[in-house]
């Protein structure tokens, strides 16, 4: 797929499960699995964090808590790169208070909506929500304290171009932590040609080593995978088409999909 | 949108300063207005709230 039909083939999807408030990532139907909160704590997300966001906030998208490593601090300038509909903005706004503030963009105008119809119930006010492109964000150079992203930049077609951009508008010494789904081993063809597999997170992740060089090749220093996880493959695949993979293809898939959290920093000069 | 988030928006093309025009306001934020990049003269809406900073290609 081009990269403009893929992005479109995204945005449609994820429109879709805004729309629905709730499914996640495959569109082929809901993976129930994600939707529990006990997903979430085993992905890093504290009770007290569980109860703390806007329940609409949480559409049981994302693989991992990128804040629980984030060490936020009060008064810093947060960016969530693909912040949906919002979840870990939300959270991200009580670490950083009332002198800090928090930017969430992402692509796709449902997900926008929802977000900030979130914040304006919760009477969030240090948070603000942008409809825009990673490739191409709507933020000024070098005012970025820490750059946060929850499972989407496999989305993207263009890894580096977005790893770019987190270093752009990064300050020197900004920190960068994002949380994603990367591969050991590529993909059997049939999964990686499908729309379907792209939106739900597996088409468009890359090998874990091209996905570290991409973060160093923007000019990120000290990358680091923090934690690494096999990734319940099952609700992923639900939304991919039959006859696509055979029985042995699942089971070397099952084993090459992994969700990791990594940090990297913008050198201070 | 919020007014005071307005200084660290720029342009998503040419990452320059964008000049805010404002339609409607409540006490809490901009809901519909404009945003304009003189050097690309391209504008981005705002609209319930929400600025559209997706480059021109990618809009609907």
């Amino acid at each position: 797929m081009k990269e403009r039909e893929i992005k479109r083939a995204v945005r449609e999807g994820y429109a879709q499960i805004a729309k629905q408030a709730g499914s996640c990532c495959s569109v082929g139907g809901p993976c129930e699995a994600t939707l529990s909160d006990d997903i979430y704590k085993r992905i890093g997300y504290s009770d007290e964090e569980i109860m703390a966001a806007p329940m609409a906030s949480n559409l049981g998208l994302g693989c991992g808590n990128p804040l629980a490593l984030a060490s936020i601090k009060s008064g810093e300038t947060v960016l969530d790169m693909g912040s949906g509909a919002g979840l870990d903005c939300f959270l991200a706004s009580r670490k950083v208070g009332q002198k800090g503030f928090v930017i969430g963009i992402d692509m796709t105008s449902e997900m926008v909506e929802r977000a900030r119809a979130n914040a304006r119930k919760g009477n969030y006010t240090n948070i603000d929500f942008r409809q825009g492109e990673l490739e191409n964000m709507p933020v000024m150079d070098g005012i970025i304290d820490v750059v946060i992203s929850n499972c989407v930049i496999n989305l993207v077609p263009n890894k580096r171009s977005v790893f770019k951009e987190a270093y752009r508008v990064l300050k020197p010494g900004g920190r960068l932590m994002v949380s994603d789904i990367v591969l050991h081993r590529e993909l059997p063809a049939a999964v990686k040609n499908s729309p379907e597999g792209y939106i739900g997170c597996l088409s468009g992740a890359v090998l874990k080593e091209e996905y570290l060089d991409a973060i160093r090749w923007a000019g990120f220093g000290d990358v680091r995978v923090e934690e690494e996880a096999a990734f319940p493959l099952d609700s992923l695949i639900k939304g991919l088409q039959e006859p696509a993979i055979s029985k042995e293809g699942l089971s070397e898939m099952k084993s090459s999909v992994f969700s990791i959290k990594v940090s990297g920093t913008k050198p201070a000069t | 949108m919020k007014r005071d988030l307005m200084e660290i928006l720029a342009c998503p093309l040419c990452k320059g300063d964008l000049t805010l025009e404002v339609f409607e306001e409540d006490e809490r934020e901009i809901i519909t207005g404009k945003l304009f990049c003189q050097a690309c003269n391209e504008t981005y809406p705002i609209e319930d709230g929400i600025p559209n900073m997706l480059p021109p290609d990618l809009r609907d």
